[in-house]
């Protein structure tokens, strides 16, 4: 007999002792099987992403169709904040440019009415402030 | 990814298998179907999602690591066991584990035909020689003659080299041939 044939012999033995297996051994496998699929790991879905801007209560959760009317407000829901933002950005320069002429002018209306003080003249800031309006103005 | 019902076909058709190997490793049935549930939980709640193609390999792995970690816990266990017992008598000095392995042929009483009994007896034999082998002989043994793994994947379960597997293989089949023939079984 030769090696491969002793083995074979030997698993067929033990194939053997498989198939005798009495009924409360199987029975307790089977229960043990239940368990483990009963804990058996699920593969996780991807994760959606979603804009960070939206209504809350725009109703419609990730991967959900979304009716005609309701899609519109969602998009309404993201473009309005970004207008309000930029529209608010806009006023604030507008705002911001109305107040430097505004100083400009009183300043001028001091000057021409006599009323800055001598050291305004002498300040350095001053003559460097006449320059730039002298150079800015349409010749 | 596995669906359930190719998890459960898998460990439906390897269960049986690999409680005998839990067996033959720990002598003891109770402790061998824990072993084996312990393995089957792992496979399904850490690789559940993983193809149905994987489970073999990976399913073999775990439930060589469970034996391993049972036999670290049996020995920490065993410590306090030695220290404590002696100090008290045993009930049964004379107890020996490969008791509980003889009685199983036994639980099937229908049986009586004079060739199938011998069968039997023989088989249970051979369930002995073979756990009574040096744990990493009877690993490697059954692993590539039984499990059918070729050496790369026995040496891939069994964390070592390949020439280390062959080593075991031949060891194992040396020992237990000469096992056998000393019981007067030639096969």
């Amino acid at each position: 007999m030769n090696r491969s044939d002793f083995e074979f012999r030997v698993r067929q033995a033990l194939n053997d002792a498989v198939e005798r297996l009495d009924y409360r051994t199987t029975f307790r496998l089977e229960k043990a099987r239940q368990a483990a699929l009963a804990r058996q790991r699920r593969h996780s879905p991807a994760t959606v992403r979603l804009p960070a801007l939206q209504f809350a209560s725009a109703g419609a959760g990730p991967g959900r169709p979304v009716s005609g009317r309701l899609a519109w407000m969602r998009r309404a829901g993201l473009v309005m904040p970004v207008l309000a933002i930029v529209l608010g950005l806009a006023l604030i320069a507008k705002w911001q440019d109305d107040a430097e002429v505004e100083n400009l002018a009183a300043l001028d209306f001091a000057v021409l009415m006599d009323e800055a003080p001598l050291d305004t003249y002498a300040d350095r800031s001053f003559g460097v402030l006449l320059q730039r309006e002298l150079q800015s103005r349409p010749r | 990814m596995a669906t359930r019902d190719e998890l459960s076909q898998f460990l439906a058709g390897v269960e049986k298998r690999a409680f005998k190997q839990a067996v033959y490793a720990v002598r003891d049935e109770a402790s061998a179907l824990d072993i084996l549930q312990d393995a089957m939980i792992k496979l399904a709640e850490n690789y559940g999602d993983r193809p149905a193609a994987e489970f073999p390999l990976l399913f073999t792995r775990i439930l060589q690591n469970v034996i391993h970690d049972y036999f670290r816990r049996q020995k920490v266990r065993n410590t306090w066991t030695t220290l404590f017992s002696s100090l008290t008598p045993t009930d049964d000095p004379e107890a020996d584990p490969l008791d509980t392995l003889e009685a199983l042929p036994g639980t099937e009483k229908a049986e009586s035909a004079e060739d199938k009994f011998r069968r039997e007896q023989v088989v249970s034999i051979i369930e002995e020689e073979v756990s009574r082998l040096p744990a990493r002989q009877r690993e490697a043994f059954l692993l590539r003659y039984w499990e059918d793994l070729d050496v790369a994947e026995t040496a891939e379960v069994m964390g070592c080299s390949e020439g280390s597997v062959k080593t075991h293989c031949s060891r194992a089949t040396n020992t237990l041939a000469k096992a056998l023939q000393a019981r007067g079984i030639t096969l």
